[in-house]
Protein backbone atom coordinates (compact mmCIF):
# COMPACT_ATOMS: atom_id res chain seq x y z
CA UNK A 1 0.00 0.00 0.00
CA UNK A 2 1.35 3.44 -0.85
CA UNK A 3 0.34 7.07 -0.87
CA UNK A 4 -0.62 6.61 -4.57
CA UNK A 5 -3.30 4.13 -3.43
CA UNK A 6 -4.56 6.61 -0.86
CA UNK A 7 -4.99 9.22 -3.60
CA UNK A 8 -6.85 7.00 -6.01
CA UNK A 9 -9.04 5.10 -3.52
CA UNK A 10 -12.69 5.81 -2.85
CA UNK A 11 -12.73 7.58 0.48
CA UNK A 12 -14.71 9.57 3.00
CA UNK A 13 -13.76 13.09 1.93
CA UNK A 14 -13.58 13.04 -1.85
CA UNK A 15 -16.44 10.61 -2.53
CA UNK A 16 -19.23 11.89 -0.34
CA UNK A 17 -22.04 12.45 -2.82
CA UNK A 18 -25.36 12.87 -1.12
CA UNK A 19 -23.96 13.93 2.23
CA UNK A 20 -25.67 16.95 3.74
CA UNK A 21 -22.78 19.34 4.11
CA UNK A 22 -23.76 22.77 2.82
CA UNK A 23 -21.83 24.52 5.60
CA UNK A 24 -19.96 21.85 7.58
CA UNK A 25 -17.44 20.11 5.30
CA UNK A 26 -16.22 17.59 7.84
CA UNK A 27 -16.14 16.62 11.51
CA UNK A 28 -13.01 15.43 13.27
CA UNK A 29 -12.28 13.84 16.63
CA UNK A 30 -8.76 13.39 17.97
CA UNK A 31 -7.59 11.59 21.12
CA UNK A 32 -4.05 11.99 22.51
CA UNK A 33 -2.75 8.87 24.29
CA UNK A 34 0.63 7.74 25.67
CA UNK A 35 2.10 4.47 26.81
CA UNK A 36 2.78 4.31 30.54
CA UNK A 37 6.44 4.19 31.59
CA UNK A 38 7.97 5.50 28.36
CA UNK A 39 9.19 9.04 27.61
CA UNK A 40 7.09 11.19 25.26
CA UNK A 41 8.43 11.17 21.65
CA UNK A 42 10.04 14.64 21.91
CA UNK A 43 12.20 13.52 24.86
CA UNK A 44 12.66 9.82 24.07
CA UNK A 45 15.88 8.28 22.77
CA UNK A 46 15.75 6.79 19.25
CA UNK A 47 15.62 3.24 20.63
CA UNK A 48 12.68 4.14 22.88
CA UNK A 49 10.82 5.74 19.97
CA UNK A 50 11.46 2.59 17.98
CA UNK A 51 10.03 0.48 20.81
CA UNK A 52 6.91 2.68 20.95
CA UNK A 53 6.48 2.47 17.18
CA UNK A 54 6.83 -1.33 17.18
CA UNK A 55 4.36 -1.85 20.02
CA UNK A 56 1.82 0.62 18.67
CA UNK A 57 1.97 -0.55 15.05
CA UNK A 58 1.59 -4.16 16.15
CA UNK A 59 -1.48 -3.31 18.24
CA UNK A 60 -2.98 -1.18 15.47
CA UNK A 61 -2.43 -3.72 12.70
CA UNK A 62 -4.31 -6.30 14.80
CA UNK A 63 -7.48 -4.18 14.83
CA UNK A 64 -10.21 -5.14 12.33
CA UNK A 65 -10.75 -1.41 11.57
CA UNK A 66 -7.30 -1.24 9.92
CA UNK A 67 -7.53 -4.47 7.96
CA UNK A 68 -6.36 -3.84 4.40
CA UNK A 69 -5.42 -0.33 5.45
CA UNK A 70 -2.15 1.55 5.13
CA UNK A 71 0.85 1.40 7.44
CA UNK A 72 3.26 4.19 6.61
CA UNK A 73 6.62 4.97 8.21
CA UNK A 74 7.52 8.60 7.52
CA UNK A 75 11.21 7.70 7.00
CA UNK A 76 10.21 5.49 4.07
CA UNK A 77 8.23 8.16 2.20
CA UNK A 78 9.30 10.85 -0.26
CA UNK A 79 8.84 14.55 0.60
CA UNK A 80 5.97 14.71 -1.87
CA UNK A 81 4.13 11.72 -0.43
CA UNK A 82 4.38 13.17 3.07
CA UNK A 83 3.08 16.52 1.82
CA UNK A 84 0.06 14.78 0.23
CA UNK A 85 -0.77 13.14 3.57
CA UNK A 86 -0.58 16.54 5.30
CA UNK A 87 -2.86 18.15 2.71
CA UNK A 88 -5.38 15.36 3.29
CA UNK A 89 -5.19 15.96 7.06
CA UNK A 90 -4.22 12.30 7.49
CA UNK A 91 -1.03 13.28 9.29
CA UNK A 92 0.17 16.54 10.84
CA UNK A 93 3.08 18.64 9.60
CA UNK A 94 4.91 17.77 12.81
CA UNK A 95 4.66 14.04 12.13
CA UNK A 96 5.61 14.45 8.46
CA UNK A 97 8.72 16.47 9.33
CA UNK A 98 9.96 14.04 11.97
CA UNK A 99 11.98 10.96 11.12
CA UNK A 100 10.56 8.43 13.59
CA UNK A 101 6.86 8.98 12.99
CA UNK A 102 4.44 6.49 11.49
CA UNK A 103 0.76 6.47 10.57
CA UNK A 104 -1.84 3.76 10.23
CA UNK A 105 -4.79 4.69 8.04
CA UNK A 106 -7.99 2.71 7.57
CA UNK A 107 -8.94 1.69 4.05
CA UNK A 108 -11.79 4.21 3.83
CA UNK A 109 -9.52 6.91 5.35
CA UNK A 110 -12.00 7.72 8.16
CA UNK A 111 -9.63 6.51 10.88
CA UNK A 112 -5.96 7.38 11.08
CA UNK A 113 -3.58 6.98 13.98
CA UNK A 114 -0.33 8.90 14.20
CA UNK A 115 2.48 7.23 16.13
CA UNK A 116 5.34 9.25 17.68
CA UNK A 117 3.94 12.67 16.98
CA UNK A 118 3.93 14.96 20.04
CA UNK A 119 2.32 12.06 21.93
CA UNK A 120 2.85 8.35 21.38
CA UNK A 121 -0.59 8.04 19.79
CA UNK A 122 -2.96 10.47 18.16
CA UNK A 123 -6.17 8.64 17.29
CA UNK A 124 -8.15 10.54 14.65
CA UNK A 125 -11.54 9.98 13.10
CA UNK A 126 -12.91 12.15 10.30
CA UNK A 127 -16.42 12.13 8.84
CA UNK A 128 -17.76 14.10 5.89
CA UNK A 129 -20.43 16.58 6.98
CA UNK A 130 -21.46 17.19 10.60
CA UNK A 131 -21.36 13.83 12.42
CA UNK A 132 -19.75 14.42 15.78
CA UNK A 133 -21.58 11.58 17.52
CA UNK A 134 -20.57 8.86 15.07
CA UNK A 135 -17.00 10.18 14.79
CA UNK A 136 -16.76 10.08 18.59
CA UNK A 137 -18.09 6.52 18.80
CA UNK A 138 -15.46 5.31 16.34
CA UNK A 139 -12.68 7.04 18.28
CA UNK A 140 -14.05 5.62 21.54
CA UNK A 141 -14.03 2.09 20.06
CA UNK A 142 -10.42 2.43 18.91
CA UNK A 143 -9.45 3.82 22.32
CA UNK A 144 -11.14 0.92 24.14
CA UNK A 145 -9.56 -1.65 21.84
CA UNK A 146 -6.05 -0.21 22.26
CA UNK A 147 -6.10 0.55 26.01
CA UNK A 148 -5.76 -3.05 27.28
CA UNK A 149 -3.16 -3.89 24.62
CA UNK A 150 -0.92 -0.87 25.23
CA UNK A 151 -1.51 0.33 28.81
CA UNK A 152 -2.09 4.07 28.61
CA UNK A 153 -0.57 6.62 31.00
CA UNK A 154 -3.47 7.80 33.15
CA UNK A 155 -3.90 9.53 36.48
CA UNK A 156 -7.11 9.63 38.51
CA UNK A 157 -6.72 13.34 39.07
CA UNK A 158 -5.39 14.52 35.69
CA UNK A 159 -6.81 11.93 33.32
CA UNK A 160 -4.79 10.89 30.27
CA UNK A 161 -1.24 12.22 30.62
CA UNK A 162 0.13 14.03 27.57
CA UNK A 163 3.37 15.77 26.60
CA UNK A 164 1.71 19.21 26.49
CA UNK A 165 -0.40 20.65 29.33
CA UNK A 166 -2.96 21.83 26.75
CA UNK A 167 -3.96 18.24 25.92
CA UNK A 168 -4.01 16.57 29.34
CA UNK A 169 -7.25 15.15 30.77
CA UNK A 170 -9.52 13.83 28.05
CA UNK A 171 -6.89 14.31 25.34
CA UNK A 172 -9.88 15.15 23.17
CA UNK A 173 -9.85 17.69 20.39
CA UNK A 174 -13.16 17.78 18.54
CA UNK A 175 -13.47 20.01 15.51
CA UNK A 176 -15.54 20.92 12.51
CA UNK A 177 -14.38 22.29 9.16
CA UNK A 178 -16.80 24.99 8.06
CA UNK A 179 -17.27 26.85 4.78
CA UNK A 180 -18.29 30.39 5.76
CA UNK A 181 -18.24 32.56 2.62
CA UNK A 182 -21.23 34.74 3.52
CA UNK A 183 -19.92 35.61 7.00
CA UNK A 184 -16.62 36.55 5.33
CA UNK A 185 -18.23 38.54 2.49
CA UNK A 186 -20.41 40.47 4.92
CA UNK A 187 -17.44 41.25 7.19
CA UNK A 188 -18.73 39.41 10.26
CA UNK A 189 -16.09 36.71 10.50
CA UNK A 190 -13.79 38.63 12.88
CA UNK A 191 -16.67 39.05 15.31
CA UNK A 192 -17.47 35.33 15.15
CA UNK A 193 -13.81 34.41 15.71
CA UNK A 194 -13.58 36.71 18.74
CA UNK A 195 -16.81 35.39 20.23
CA UNK A 196 -15.73 31.78 19.87
CA UNK A 197 -12.29 32.58 21.28
CA UNK A 198 -13.80 34.11 24.40
CA UNK A 199 -15.75 30.95 25.06
CA UNK A 200 -12.81 28.57 24.79
CA UNK A 201 -12.97 27.60 21.12
CA UNK A 202 -10.16 28.02 18.60
CA UNK A 203 -10.72 29.14 15.01
CA UNK A 204 -8.03 28.18 12.49
CA UNK A 205 -7.50 28.07 8.76
CA UNK A 206 -7.85 25.16 6.36
CA UNK A 207 -4.64 23.37 7.30
CA UNK A 208 -4.80 23.89 11.05
CA UNK A 209 -2.57 25.88 13.36
CA UNK A 210 -1.01 28.99 11.86
CA UNK A 211 -2.58 28.72 8.42
CA UNK A 212 -4.76 31.18 6.55
CA UNK A 213 -8.39 30.51 5.89
CA UNK A 214 -8.02 29.87 2.17
CA UNK A 215 -11.36 29.49 0.42
CA UNK A 216 -13.28 30.79 3.45
CA UNK A 217 -12.82 27.43 5.15
CA UNK A 218 -12.32 27.49 8.92
CA UNK A 219 -11.65 24.85 11.51
CA UNK A 220 -13.37 25.33 14.87
CA UNK A 221 -12.26 23.22 17.85
CA UNK A 222 -12.29 23.04 21.64
CA UNK A 223 -9.19 24.42 23.36
CA UNK A 224 -9.69 22.93 26.81
CA UNK A 225 -9.28 19.24 27.45
CA UNK A 226 -9.25 19.06 31.26
CA UNK A 227 -12.10 19.70 33.71
CA UNK A 228 -14.92 18.92 31.32
CA UNK A 229 -16.04 15.43 30.35
CA UNK A 230 -15.97 14.31 26.72
CA UNK A 231 -19.76 14.71 26.61
CA UNK A 232 -19.58 18.27 27.92
CA UNK A 233 -16.80 19.23 25.51
CA UNK A 234 -18.77 17.91 22.55
CA UNK A 235 -22.01 19.51 23.70
CA UNK A 236 -20.28 22.86 24.08
CA UNK A 237 -18.76 22.58 20.58
CA UNK A 238 -22.05 21.37 19.04
CA UNK A 239 -23.95 24.31 20.49
CA UNK A 240 -21.56 26.77 18.91
CA UNK A 241 -21.35 24.97 15.57
CA UNK A 242 -25.14 25.09 15.32
CA UNK A 243 -25.06 28.82 16.05
CA UNK A 244 -22.33 29.54 13.49
CA UNK A 245 -24.11 27.44 10.83
CA UNK A 246 -27.32 29.36 11.48
CA UNK A 247 -25.52 32.70 11.26
CA UNK A 248 -23.88 31.65 8.00
CA UNK A 249 -27.26 30.61 6.57
CA UNK A 250 -28.83 33.91 7.62
CA UNK A 251 -25.92 35.84 6.11
CA UNK A 252 -26.35 33.89 2.85
CA UNK A 253 -30.06 34.66 2.65
CA UNK A 254 -29.44 38.34 3.42
CA UNK A 255 -26.65 38.55 0.84
CA UNK A 256 -28.74 36.89 -1.87
CA UNK A 257 -31.72 39.15 -1.16
CA UNK A 258 -29.77 42.40 -0.86
CA UNK A 259 -27.21 41.92 -3.60
CA UNK A 260 -29.55 40.55 -6.28
CA UNK A 261 -27.72 40.47 -9.62
CA UNK A 262 -24.35 41.09 -7.91
CA UNK A 263 -24.67 37.80 -6.03
CA UNK A 264 -25.23 35.84 -9.25
CA UNK A 265 -22.52 37.84 -11.02
CA UNK A 266 -19.90 36.86 -8.43
CA UNK A 267 -20.61 33.15 -8.92
CA UNK A 268 -20.75 33.50 -12.72
CA UNK A 269 -17.41 35.31 -12.78
CA UNK A 270 -15.86 32.61 -10.58
CA UNK A 271 -17.05 29.92 -12.99
CA UNK A 272 -15.78 32.00 -15.91
CA UNK A 273 -12.29 32.35 -14.43
CA UNK A 274 -12.07 28.69 -13.41
CA UNK A 275 -13.30 27.46 -16.80
CA UNK A 276 -10.98 29.61 -18.88
CA UNK A 277 -7.87 30.51 -16.89
CA UNK A 278 -4.56 29.02 -18.09
CA UNK A 279 -2.74 29.77 -14.82
CA UNK A 280 -4.32 29.33 -11.40
CA UNK A 281 -2.53 29.77 -8.09
CA UNK A 282 -3.62 27.77 -5.08
CA UNK A 283 -5.01 30.85 -3.34
CA UNK A 284 -6.97 32.12 -6.36
CA UNK A 285 -8.47 28.74 -7.15
CA UNK A 286 -9.52 28.22 -3.52
CA UNK A 287 -11.31 31.57 -3.48
CA UNK A 288 -13.03 31.00 -6.82
CA UNK A 289 -14.03 27.46 -5.79
CA UNK A 290 -15.45 28.91 -2.58
CA UNK A 291 -17.77 31.18 -4.66
CA UNK A 292 -18.72 28.20 -6.78
CA UNK A 293 -19.51 26.10 -3.72
CA UNK A 294 -21.74 28.87 -2.38
CA UNK A 295 -23.48 28.96 -5.79
CA UNK A 296 -24.24 25.22 -5.48
CA UNK A 297 -25.61 25.69 -1.96
CA UNK A 298 -27.84 28.59 -3.03
CA UNK A 299 -29.32 26.99 -6.14
CA UNK A 300 -27.35 29.10 -8.66
CA UNK A 301 -25.90 25.76 -9.77
CA UNK A 302 -27.36 22.28 -9.25
CA UNK A 303 -26.60 21.08 -5.72
CA UNK A 304 -25.19 17.76 -6.92
CA UNK A 305 -22.25 19.68 -8.46
CA UNK A 306 -20.97 20.57 -5.00
CA UNK A 307 -19.01 17.37 -4.50
CA UNK A 308 -16.99 18.07 -7.68
CA UNK A 309 -16.11 21.49 -6.24
CA UNK A 310 -15.11 19.94 -2.89
CA UNK A 311 -12.91 17.47 -4.68
CA UNK A 312 -11.13 20.24 -6.57
CA UNK A 313 -10.51 22.11 -3.30
CA UNK A 314 -8.64 19.06 -1.99
CA UNK A 315 -6.97 17.96 -5.20
CA UNK A 316 -5.92 21.48 -6.22
CA UNK A 317 -3.46 21.72 -3.34
CA UNK A 318 0.24 21.88 -4.34
CA UNK A 319 1.33 18.37 -3.35
CA UNK A 320 -1.84 16.82 -4.77
CA UNK A 321 -1.30 18.51 -8.14
CA UNK A 322 2.22 17.08 -8.31
CA UNK A 323 1.23 13.62 -7.12
CA UNK A 324 -1.62 13.44 -9.62
CA UNK A 325 0.69 14.60 -12.42
CA UNK A 326 3.28 12.08 -11.26
CA UNK A 327 6.15 14.57 -11.23
CA UNK A 328 7.69 17.25 -9.06
CA UNK A 329 6.68 20.67 -10.42
CA UNK A 330 7.74 24.20 -9.57
CA UNK A 331 5.13 26.77 -8.63
CA UNK A 332 4.60 28.06 -12.23
CA UNK A 333 4.23 24.57 -13.65
CA UNK A 334 1.78 23.71 -10.86
CA UNK A 335 -0.37 26.73 -11.78
CA UNK A 336 -0.54 25.46 -15.37
CA UNK A 337 -1.49 21.93 -14.27
CA UNK A 338 -4.00 23.18 -11.72
CA UNK A 339 -5.76 25.38 -14.29
CA UNK A 340 -5.88 22.47 -16.75
CA UNK A 341 -7.30 20.05 -14.19
CA UNK A 342 -9.97 22.53 -13.11
CA UNK A 343 -10.92 23.41 -16.72
CA UNK A 344 -11.37 19.72 -17.44
CA UNK A 345 -13.45 19.09 -14.30
CA UNK A 346 -15.75 22.05 -14.92
CA UNK A 347 -16.19 21.78 -18.69
CA UNK A 348 -19.71 20.38 -18.52
CA UNK A 349 -20.89 22.62 -15.66
CA UNK A 350 -24.16 24.40 -16.54
CA UNK A 351 -24.49 28.19 -16.59
CA UNK A 352 -24.92 30.02 -13.28
CA UNK A 353 -28.48 31.17 -12.58
CA UNK A 354 -30.09 33.37 -9.90
CA UNK A 355 -30.26 31.99 -6.33
CA UNK A 356 -33.30 29.88 -5.54
CA UNK A 357 -32.49 28.40 -2.12
CA UNK B 1 -6.90 59.13 23.99
CA UNK B 2 -9.56 59.86 26.60
CA UNK B 3 -9.07 56.46 28.24
CA UNK B 4 -9.14 57.12 31.96
CA UNK B 5 -9.28 53.55 33.29
CA UNK B 6 -6.75 52.73 35.98
CA UNK B 7 -4.58 49.71 36.56
CA UNK B 8 -6.30 47.30 38.95
CA UNK B 9 -3.04 46.77 40.80
CA UNK B 10 -1.17 50.06 41.05
CA UNK B 11 -3.69 52.71 39.98
CA UNK B 12 -1.56 54.03 37.09
CA UNK B 13 -3.39 54.71 33.80
CA UNK B 14 -4.26 51.34 32.28
CA UNK B 15 -3.06 50.48 28.78
CA UNK B 16 -3.78 46.74 28.75
CA UNK B 17 -7.40 45.61 28.78
CA UNK B 18 -8.21 41.95 29.24
CA UNK B 19 -11.66 40.45 28.78
CA UNK B 20 -12.40 36.92 29.77
CA UNK B 21 -15.50 34.82 30.29
CA UNK B 22 -16.03 33.25 33.69
CA UNK B 23 -19.22 31.29 34.32
CA UNK B 24 -20.90 32.88 31.32
CA UNK B 25 -20.19 36.45 32.45
CA UNK B 26 -17.66 38.71 30.81
CA UNK B 27 -15.13 40.17 33.23
CA UNK B 28 -12.92 43.05 32.14
CA UNK B 29 -9.63 43.75 33.86
CA UNK B 30 -7.38 46.74 33.27
CA UNK B 31 -3.66 46.90 33.91
CA UNK B 32 -0.74 49.20 33.23
CA UNK B 33 2.03 47.81 31.03
CA UNK B 34 4.35 46.93 33.95
CA UNK B 35 1.73 45.12 36.05
CA UNK B 36 0.37 43.25 33.04
CA UNK B 37 3.86 41.92 32.38
CA UNK B 38 4.25 40.96 36.00
CA UNK B 39 0.88 39.21 36.13
CA UNK B 40 1.37 37.60 32.74
CA UNK B 41 -1.97 39.00 31.63
CA UNK B 42 -0.96 39.30 27.99
CA UNK B 43 1.13 36.16 27.69
CA UNK B 44 -0.24 33.14 25.93
CA UNK B 45 -1.08 30.97 28.90
CA UNK B 46 1.28 28.19 27.93
CA UNK B 47 4.26 30.46 28.58
CA UNK B 48 3.09 31.34 32.07
CA UNK B 49 4.82 28.42 33.73
CA UNK B 50 7.92 29.13 31.71
CA UNK B 51 8.03 32.60 33.30
CA UNK B 52 7.35 31.29 36.78
CA UNK B 53 10.15 28.78 36.51
CA UNK B 54 12.50 31.25 34.84
CA UNK B 55 12.03 33.63 37.77
CA UNK B 56 12.91 30.90 40.21
CA UNK B 57 16.30 29.79 38.94
CA UNK B 58 18.48 29.21 35.91
CA UNK B 59 19.66 25.91 37.41
CA UNK B 60 17.28 22.93 37.40
CA UNK B 61 15.23 22.82 40.58
CA UNK B 62 12.97 19.94 39.67
CA UNK B 63 14.24 16.85 37.89
CA UNK B 64 12.13 13.84 36.97
CA UNK B 65 13.79 10.75 38.49
CA UNK B 66 12.24 8.60 35.83
CA UNK B 67 13.48 10.33 32.65
CA UNK B 68 15.88 13.07 33.77
CA UNK B 69 13.70 15.89 32.42
CA UNK B 70 14.05 19.17 34.34
CA UNK B 71 12.22 22.47 34.73
CA UNK B 72 14.93 24.03 32.56
CA UNK B 73 13.96 21.62 29.76
CA UNK B 74 10.31 22.57 30.17
CA UNK B 75 11.26 26.22 29.80
CA UNK B 76 12.90 25.41 26.44
CA UNK B 77 10.28 23.04 25.08
CA UNK B 78 6.94 23.76 26.72
CA UNK B 79 6.38 19.98 26.78
CA UNK B 80 7.02 17.39 29.48
CA UNK B 81 9.45 14.46 29.27
CA UNK B 82 7.40 11.44 30.31
CA UNK B 83 4.14 10.52 32.09
CA UNK B 84 5.95 10.45 35.48
CA UNK B 85 6.92 14.12 34.97
CA UNK B 86 3.32 14.98 35.83
CA UNK B 87 3.98 13.79 39.39
CA UNK B 88 7.18 15.82 39.65
CA UNK B 89 5.93 19.03 38.04
CA UNK B 90 2.27 18.66 39.05
CA UNK B 91 2.36 21.35 41.70
CA UNK B 92 4.29 23.82 39.55
CA UNK B 93 1.87 23.19 36.69
CA UNK B 94 -1.21 23.78 38.85
CA UNK B 95 -1.39 27.50 38.09
CA UNK B 96 -0.90 26.94 34.38
CA UNK B 97 -3.60 24.26 34.26
CA UNK B 98 -6.03 26.50 36.13
CA UNK B 99 -5.38 29.12 33.47
CA UNK B 100 -5.43 27.15 30.22
CA UNK B 101 -7.91 24.48 31.26
CA UNK B 102 -11.50 24.49 32.42
CA UNK B 103 -10.77 22.99 35.84
CA UNK B 104 -7.54 21.38 37.04
CA UNK B 105 -9.28 18.03 37.68
CA UNK B 106 -10.18 15.36 35.15
CA UNK B 107 -13.81 14.56 34.42
CA UNK B 108 -14.37 11.96 31.81
CA UNK B 109 -13.31 8.58 30.59
CA UNK B 110 -10.78 6.25 32.14
CA UNK B 111 -8.96 3.50 30.22
CA UNK B 112 -11.12 0.44 29.65
CA UNK B 113 -10.66 -2.06 32.48
CA UNK B 114 -9.22 0.46 34.96
CA UNK B 115 -11.07 0.65 38.29
CA UNK B 116 -11.16 4.20 39.66
CA UNK B 117 -10.82 4.60 43.46
CA UNK B 118 -13.75 5.58 45.63
CA UNK B 119 -12.84 9.27 46.00
CA UNK B 120 -12.67 9.63 42.23
CA UNK B 121 -15.98 7.86 41.81
CA UNK B 122 -17.61 10.15 44.36
CA UNK B 123 -16.18 13.23 42.61
CA UNK B 124 -17.58 11.95 39.30
CA UNK B 125 -20.99 11.34 40.86
CA UNK B 126 -20.97 14.90 42.22
CA UNK B 127 -20.10 16.39 38.83
CA UNK B 128 -22.69 14.21 37.06
CA UNK B 129 -25.32 15.42 39.54
CA UNK B 130 -24.43 19.01 38.75
CA UNK B 131 -24.69 18.28 35.04
CA UNK B 132 -28.02 16.54 35.61
CA UNK B 133 -29.45 19.56 37.44
CA UNK B 134 -28.29 21.82 34.59
CA UNK B 135 -29.78 19.47 31.96
CA UNK B 136 -33.15 19.35 33.74
CA UNK B 137 -33.17 23.12 34.03
CA UNK B 138 -32.42 23.45 30.31
CA UNK B 139 -35.12 20.84 29.56
CA UNK B 140 -32.51 18.73 27.81
CA UNK B 141 -34.15 15.42 28.68
CA UNK B 142 -31.98 13.29 26.43
CA UNK B 143 -28.86 14.32 28.37
CA UNK B 144 -30.74 14.08 31.67
CA UNK B 145 -31.65 10.45 30.98
CA UNK B 146 -28.08 9.64 30.04
CA UNK B 147 -26.76 11.31 33.20
CA UNK B 148 -29.29 9.54 35.41
CA UNK B 149 -28.06 6.19 34.05
CA UNK B 150 -24.47 7.29 34.46
CA UNK B 151 -25.06 8.23 38.12
CA UNK B 152 -26.75 4.89 38.79
CA UNK B 153 -23.81 3.07 37.20
CA UNK B 154 -21.25 5.08 39.22
CA UNK B 155 -23.18 4.56 42.47
CA UNK B 156 -23.28 0.82 41.92
CA UNK B 157 -19.49 0.79 41.36
CA UNK B 158 -18.97 2.68 44.66
CA UNK B 159 -21.01 0.00 46.46
CA UNK B 160 -19.13 -2.88 44.90
CA UNK B 161 -15.66 -1.36 45.34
Amino acid sequence: MSVRDILSAENELTNMLGAQQAVVLSTRVRLARNLAGLPFPGWAKPAQREEVADRCLKALEALPRFRRGHVLRMSGLSDLDRAVLVERHLVSKELANGKSGAAVISRDQTCSVMVNEEDHLRIQVVKAGWHLRSAWHLAEQLDDALAPRLGFAFSERLGYLTACPTNVGTGLRASAMLHLPALCLSGHMDKVTRGLGQDGLAVRGWLGEGTEAAGNVFQISNQQTLGRSEEEIMKHLSGWIKTVVEQERNARRRLAAEEGEKFTDRAARALGVLRHARLLSSAESMNMLSHLRLACDMGCLPEERRSAVDRLMIEGQPAHIQALTGAELDSDARDVRRAAAIREALKDFPEVGPPSA
Amino acid sequence: MGDTRQCAICGQPATVHVSHIADGKMVQMHYCEACSQEKGATDPAVFKLVDVLAAQAAQPVLVCPSCGFSDVDFRKRGRLGCPACWEVFGEALGGLLAKVQHEPVHHGRAPAGLQPDEATLRARIESARRELAAAVKAEDFESAARLRDEIARLESSVKTS
